[in-house]
């Protein structure tokens, strides 16, 4: 993905530091694919602190819970004195590289790529990822009722008339928010793959597109509607996504509207968007200061699902971040142990 | 009541996105179908059975209540929206109240002839009992019988806002949209008042009992919201 995710909102966003609503903030992904790459300005990451370790808190769930696993259990096994800090990701970069911040939680790439690429000498991506993905998903009750496996059955308009609510004869799907680039990027592939003819594509807040998945599935009534994981959604409702060919980058021509106002005509995508995947970072000195903890770092390897535990935790359970790491790095007390003795021990 | 459509947070459609690209802003002005007769949704088959004015004039009179689908109940109703936090699906006719642990009150509800014309989020930024309802202008040129409450109606089972309402509001402006109560009881389920969220007496004031003043609302962007004519 060479393209910017990316939208303002979410570059302010990553420079916002006082805590704000999970809900607004549930973007996550897209919010998090969120393009660094118009990185401007590096903000400060604040005082130098008297903790043995700063890490980097993002402002979405996920991100939350591990900063606060990370401190938990160095704190429990190494009696490290552990600072969480709130940040966005370009000041925990900024703070990476001079050394006021140890650790980010959760960098995505490929979308942070040139972040990453940027501070090469000062800041170490962790081996190990998380993957993520994003496409076209729909409910399983959906599937049973129309036959919908793949986003070519999109294609067939007495198929997707099921997705019709307001008696036009022609279904409804929902792209994503007006501010996310992914959002124009889901416009290109609904008229590459031609299913923009039959449907019609709406554009509205995340909360408002997944309550409509909410309100879907409590009557039984078919939805299809872009999505990403690891999200929340996937356990609250049993979702499944559409098949639809690979991922190929001599198929991927993506135009973006604040490059070209002919944006829509000029690109064509008729494939599955590029696989994502998410690391911890730290500092580099960290490896000479502190061994222990990057022998740590290096080994955690959190699943898609735990990262989706962690968000529903959050979102839908409404348990604190530090609590819910609390209570983690408790009932996986082995697997800490694990990771404190580092990959392959 | 008829309101102006003035909304000041509209939730974009992109309707038919033409090769070249036109993004279609707003809703107004897009050209939609008509507006689809209800379904109502049985909950005992999980279909979906027609529903119109006549049939449910016939069955309030039959029963003196409206069908069970339109009734308060407790629903399952999973989702990551905080408890207290109101969702409106103009499509199935469905006000759900979120209540937490996988559960939410349902009630039903009546819609525009036009639909909403908007979709989004707000929030309850007042509750009034027993609101007075001022007719807006043109209904009162229009309407001889409007002309005596050009002032405003007070309060009372024969008006239009009924028991209770919730107004809304985005930030600190008032939409002009809200969510009331009704003297036509038989009318929950159908696409008959003038643009408001109506919902009968006892649903409204048992639901306002429940909110707290900042509530957020969330109304879909999909049946009603999508209707032409607003």
């Amino acid at each position: 993905m060479k393209q910017r995710l990316y939208r303002e909102r979410y570059l302010r966003d990553g420079e916002y530091v006082p805590a704000k609503p999970v809900k607004r903030l549930r973007a996550a992904v897209f919010g998090r694919l969120a393009a660094l790459s118009f990185l401007t300005s590096i903000g400060q990451a604040g005082p130098a602190s008297a903790a043995d370790l700063v890490v980097a808190m993002p402002n979405w769930p996920s991100g939350q819970v591990t900063a606060n696993i990370i401190k938990t259990a160095l704190k429990k096994d190494l009696s490290l004195d552990v600072e969480v800090r709130e940040m966005g990701t370009m000041t925990a970069f900024a703070g990476l590289a001079s050394g006021q911040v140890d650790i980010h939680p959760e960098v995505w790439l490929p979308n942070l790529n040139s972040l990453v690429t940027k501070y090469a000498d000062k800041v170490q991506i962790a081996d190990i990822g998380v993957s993520a993905w994003q496409g076209i998903c729909t409910t399983k009750q959906t599937v049973k009722k129309t036959g919908i496996h793949g986003v070519k059955d999109l294609l067939d308009p007495k198929k997707t008339a099921a997705f019709d609510t307001d008696g036009d004869g022609k279904g409804e799907m929902w792209v994503g928010a007006e501010t996310w680039s992914s959002t124009a990027i889901e416009r290109i592939r609904a008229k590459s793959y031609g299913y923009d003819k039959d449907l019609q594509l709406l554009q509205m807040p995340e909360e408002m597109g997944m309550a409509a998945v909410d309100a879907a599935e409590a009557t039984d009534k078919p939805i299809v509607f872009a999505c990403y994981s690891p999200h929340v959604v996937f356990k609250l409702h049993d979702i499944v996504k559409l098949d639809e060919p690979a991922y190929d980058a001599a198929k991927w021509h993506v135009v973006l509207p604040a490059d070209d106002p002919d944006w829509l005509a000029k690109s064509d995508a008729p494939v599955a968007w590029d696989r994502a995947h998410f690391h911890i970072a730290y500092t580099k000195s960290l490896a000479t200061r502190k061994p222990e903890v990057t022998k740590f770092l290096e080994s955690i390897d959190f699943t898609p699902e735990e990262i989706t535990d962690m968000s529903y935790a959050v979102e839908v359970d409404r348990i604190s971040p530090a609590d819910y790491a609390e209570s983690w790095v408790e009932k996986n007390e082995d697997r800490v142990a694990k990771w404190l003795k580092g990959r392959g021990q | 009541m008829k309101p102006v459509s003035r909304f000041p947070y509209r939730t974009r459609l992109i309707a038919g996105i033409s090769a070249a690209g036109v993004l279609l802003g707003s809703l107004v002005g897009i050209s939609l179908a008509q507006v689809p007769k209800t379904q109502i949704y049985d909950t005992k088959t999980r279909t979906w059975i027609a529903y119109d004015s006549r049939k449910a004039r016939k069955y309030y009179a039959a029963n003196g209540q409206v069908p069970e689908a339109f009734r308060k109940q407790v629903v399952v109703f999973r989702t990551a929206e905080k408890p207290g936090t109101i969702i409106i699906d103009g499509n199935q006719h469905f006000l759900y109240l979120v209540k937490g642990a996988g559960q939410a009150v349902r009630y039903g509800i009546g819609v525009g002839r036009d639909g909403f014309g908007w979709a989004g989020i707000v929030r309850v930024g007042r509750i009034a009992e027993w609101p007075t309802w001022t007719p807006p202008a043109e209904m009162v040129a229009r309407d001889p019988n409007a002309v005596k409450f050009a002032g405003g109606m007070p309060g009372g089972p024969d008006n239009p806002l009924g028991a209770r309402a919730l107004y809304l509001y985005e930030g600190d402006q008032d939409t002009i949209y809200r969510i009331h109560g009704t003297p036509e009881p038989w009318s929950i389920g159908l696409n008959v008042s003038s643009g408001c969220i109506r919902m009968n007496n006892d649903d409204i004031v048992d639901l306002a009992s429940q909110i707290e003043v900042g509530a957020k609302v969330i109304v879909l962007m999909q049946g009603a919201s999508l209707y032409k004519g607003v």
